[in-house]
């Protein structure tokens, strides 16, 4: 291949995608910059939010890859039915994607105590991962699985759909519920 | 993948939780460090909110071209490339779209942070936001790309299959890059 049509053709193909997660990365941006305020009743907020962002990417991506090479494959079909294998992979991913998220809350406190800077309560970090992750996983899993069923129903390669809708929808949502779950935290406690 | 015929495999809820968990905690651990970084500047975020409105894409975008170039990389290993060669014109074509790519999206992120600051009131010039966002997004893409050429022709060399481990820690420390050369490199240009 000339290297100069190599080139080009990957960055057609590519900049699109980009596009749509620069999109995605500013609107998330705009959420946490509104998020700023509540740092000061929450500190280590800002330390969980990266580790929230990338996390979401983590277990989605992998639901996303398993699904489209199960759709290459041929043991799972693009529509949403009583297969098993699905069934255990949307499991699977609620287990992941909650689960970690306690996690977090947990590993940010330590980390921060740890390093003796100032941490809100163990029960307040976790609370607003356990809420953020439990929206979250919801509206990424059921997006995910409609967007690569629509998207390969269309004739597009599953493959080169999961990252950007991921990394986009990960961004969008789960910055959105981040702060959500944050005011929920704020009014309950 | 390999999938047994007739049973549900890698396909267990169980067995797709205890692979994927032990990974899962390693990775939050790695962007923790991301995480005490933008916690460390949260005045210099306070004071420039623009800042703020960057950071999930200073820290994806990295994430993304590495991932984008590890895959193609991994489909050529895949179709039996298998060795580095500083001649293989079909990689250098790859990495030149990268860092085009990388161009043209830092360029946007900067154009985009300025009309959002026209918006919302905040007090950074365009030129400012250039300068932060290619200096910081160029760095990040010249790392990711190193990272996804060492880890992809690693993975080969050990055995592993890149999608299942290597790509995931690949991103996640260009993630965290992308967070530490970010925070570094604004404040210097603000001279916060």
């Amino acid at each position: 291949m000339d290297v100069r049509t190599g080139f080009w053709s990957i960055y057609r193909e590519t900049l699109p995608i980009l596009v749509i997660a620069l999109g995605g990365g500013l609107f998330a941006g705009l959420v946490l910059e509104g998020m700023l305020e509540s740092v000061e009743r929450f500190p280590g907020l800002l330390v969980m939010v990266p580790v929230f962002l990338a996390t979401r990417g983590n277990v989605y991506g992998a639901l996303g890859g398993r699904i489209s090479s199960g759709l290459h494959q041929g043991l799972i079909n693009p529509k949403f039915e009583r297969n098993e294998r699905l069934i255990n992979a949307v499991i699977a991913s609620f287990i992941n994607g909650i689960g970690i998220s306690i996690v977090i809350g947990f590993i940010s406190w330590g980390a921060l105590t740890l390093l003796g800077r100032s941490a809100a309560a163990l029960p307040e970090l976790v609370g607003i991962m356990l809420i953020a992750g439990v929206l979250t996983s919801f509206v990424m899993i059921g997006g995910l699985l409609l967007l690569i069923f629509t998207g390969y129903k269309l004739g597009y390669d599953p493959d080169n759909l999961v990252g950007p809708i991921v990394t986009t929808l990960g961004d969008i949502f789960g910055m959105a519920f981040l702060f959500l779950s944050v005011a929920i935290i704020e009014v309950m406690l | 993948m390999v999938v047994p015929s007739g049973s549900l495999g890698s396909w267990e809820t169980k067995s797709i939780v205890s692979n994927m968990f032990p990974l899962l905690v390693v990775l939050c651990i790695i962007v923790l460090w991301a995480g005490i970084t933008l916690e460390d500047a949260e005045e210099l975020l306070e004071t420039y909110g623009l800042l703020a409105v960057m950071v999930p894409t200073m820290v994806d975008m990295g994430g993304n071209l590495g991932a984008i170039l590890s895959s193609r990389l991994s489909t050529r290993f895949h179709l039996g490339t298998t060795e580095i060669d500083p001649k293989d014109r079909v990689l250098w074509a790859n990495i030149a779209a990268v860092l085009a790519l990388a161009a043209t999206i830092f360029t946007a992120l900067a154009i985009g942070a300025w009309a959002i600051g026209q918006v919302i009131g905040a007090p950074l010039g365009l030129s400012t936001l250039l300068l932060i966002s290619l200096t910081s997004g160029m760095a990040v893409a010249v790392i990711a790309i190193i990272f996804s050429i060492l880890a992809t022709y690693g993975s080969y060399k050990l055995g592993v299959d890149p999608d299942d481990t290597t790509i995931p820690i690949v991103t996640n420390v260009v993630d965290v890059c992308g967070m530490v050369i970010f925070i570094g490199v604004s404040s210097l240009v603000l001279g916060f």
